[in-house]
């Protein structure tokens, strides 16, 4: 197992508060916004935040790209790993 | 006059950009005038005008705004946000047909280089139809004419635009509520900025606005009460100034944003029936509670039983009369006032106005749900809690599928009429309501459900 994508589960259930929900609930292809998970874009910026603070990752200035990499835990997990010192 | 005035063929500034591209004045003006042509062959006079992407709302406004037809603006770009108007619409103008099926459509589409461009500016008279959360259960609609929009733009340019200049324009806050609309669509247009059809939603949107110039930022306290947690903020020298509206915006957050970013927000007080009433900045002085009126608006107060109400007239006032704002208030001589809290049941939550009442009637409809209730929940981010009886249906479900597949259900089925902010994040079912011994349910017995865990 992933173990990058199940601690993006937790950190997105611990800071986002999200109730009755447990990290296998959450597909790491679903979309995290809109539909899958629901979140909203409140949601969106604490996890920016949050995502920024533990891995210290610096997000392009490009929309297109964030909102690709905040798509899905699986993007997110992808993006964390090309942004780590080789 | 300038060539590109006399010759708008050739009118290659930009009027807006994004992750579709670069709009030129040309090109819009095209898009207006290829909407006109068609809705001319077309006899429907009332029009829901539903479009994600802000250059084609823009150009659809423009195209639909004539005083043969209304235009119905929901509160969100969805299906089920346009049918909880309750509004009677003949056809959509849409960029997303696909949701509108069984509607009369008119599709947003490029047009060919072969149309003209011919800008044109709307009538008056034009009409529209904006929707709120109202008090009573159901969206309010609020009727307004074109001059009334024209009126608030050219207010907004009197009041700031000299000290703007050529900046780009990028916001935080949706293009299809009244405050977006205005600031990141019609007042650039009139002033001959540029703005960014996507919505910024990170601190990199703004970055990537930056690029492109000198920005002026559409935002919201929701934003702007986080955007200072990010560490790569754009450069406070790129940035012009910084709009604030739908809430206002903490002191403590206020300060953080000058001192660790630069700009101070200007703070925009009004709401959709009223449009702009007043403004404030914080410049680390005393008085920071009062706001002064924008340029052409007149303030006064009448009592009634909740206290002291803010009446407001303007240019931009349904009639140029007088109309309630929502809030009581108190006044000085010079005009400048101190807003004291709500004067009705429709809360704020991040910015947003939400009727607990036309969500309870919503969730009421649903085949599960007897009655609810809806609460804030306190905590280091406010959320909103659910409190759900459900009936026979319901309960069958429950012992079926759990809370959690039921929780979901309710909240897929608020999906179609709210937008992902607004919908509740906590969920309870029990029995029956905590009702007092006057039948009355009580916040605080409410609350108390939601204190079984951390």
């Amino acid at each position: 197992m992933n173990t990058l994508t199940e601690d993006l589960k937790q950190l997105i259930i611990d800071s986002l508060d999200l109730e009755d929900v447990k990290p296998a609930d959450i597909d790491p292809k679903a979309p995290l916004f809109g539909d899958g998970l629901g979140l909203d874009s409140i949601d969106a910026l604490e996890l920016g935040v949050a995502i920024q603070k533990k891995y210290h990752v610096k997000l392009d200035a490009n929309s297109a790209d964030t909102r690709q990499h905040f798509h899905s835990v699986e993007n997110l997990a992808k993006f964390i790993e090309s942004q780590k010192p080789v | 006059m300038n060539a590109a005035a006399l010759h708008p063929e050739a009118d290659d500034r930009v009027l807006a950009l994004g992750e579709r591209g670069t709009l030129t004045r040309a090109g819009f003006w095209r898009r207006v005038q290829a909407l006109r042509s068609e809705l001319d062959t077309r006899p429907a006079r009332r029009w829901a005008l539903v479009c994600e992407d802000a250059g084609w709302f823009a150009a659809g406004l423009f195209a639909l705004a004539d005083p043969r037809r209304t235009v119905v603006l929901p509160q969100a770009p969805q299906a089920g946000s346009l049918s909880a108007t309750g509004a009677k619409v003949d056809a959509v103008l849409t960029d997303r047909p696909g949701d509108f099926q069984g509607f009369t459509l008119l599709e947003a589409r490029e047009p060919a280089d072969s149309i003209p461009a011919k800008p044109q500016q709307p009538d008056d008279a034009a009409a529209f139809e904006f929707y709120t959360s109202g008090s009573s259960g159901a969206p309010k609609c609020v009727p307004k004419t074109w001059s009334q929009l024209r009126l608030e733009v050219e207010a907004l340019e009197q009041e700031w635009g000299a000290s703007l200049g050529d900046a780009v324009v990028a916001g935080t806050v949706p293009h299809y509520h009244l405050y977006g609309l205005l600031f990141r669509i019609l007042w650039p247009i009139h002033a001959g900025r540029r703005f960014i059809t996507d919505l910024c939603l990170q601190a990199a949107d703004l970055r990537a606005a930056a690029e492109h110039g000198r920005c002026i930022v559409v935002s919201s306290p929701a934003f702007l009460s986080r955007i200072t947690a990010f560490t790569e903020l754009p450069d406070a020298a790129t940035v012009s100034a910084v709009f604030s509206s739908g809430a206002p915006l903490p002191d403590e957050a206020a300060e953080r944003l000058v001192q660790q970013w630069g700009p101070a927000a200007i703070e925009v007080y009004g709401s959709t029936e009223t449009g702009g009433v007043g403004w404030r900045a914080w410049d680390g002085g005393g008085e920071r509670e009062l706001w002064r009126p924008i340029q052409g608006v007149v303030t006064e107060l009448r009592e009634e039983a909740a206290g002291a109400r803010l009446w407001v007239r303007s240019g931009c006032t349904w009639q140029g009369d007088w109309m309630p704002t929502g809030d009581l208030a108190r006044r000085r001589a010079d005009g400048r006032f101190a807003l004291l809290g709500r004067a009705d049941d429709v809360v704020k939550f991040e910015d947003k106005r939400l009727s607990f009442g036309e969500m309870r009637a919503r969730l009421a409809q649903h085949d599960w749900v007897e009655d609810a209730r809806l609460l804030l929940l306190p905590g280091r981010r406010k959320l909103i809690g659910a409190v759900v009886v459900l009936n026979g249906e319901g309960r069958a479900a429950l012992a079926a599928g759990g809370k959690t597949a039921v929780r979901d259900a309710l909240r897929a089925w608020l999906r179609g009429s709210y937008e992902a902010l607004l919908i509740p994040r906590k969920w309870r079912f029990p029995e029956r309501l905590p009702d007092n011994e006057m039948g009355k349910t009580q916040q605080s017995a409410l609350l108390t459900l939601f204190e079984d865990r951390p």
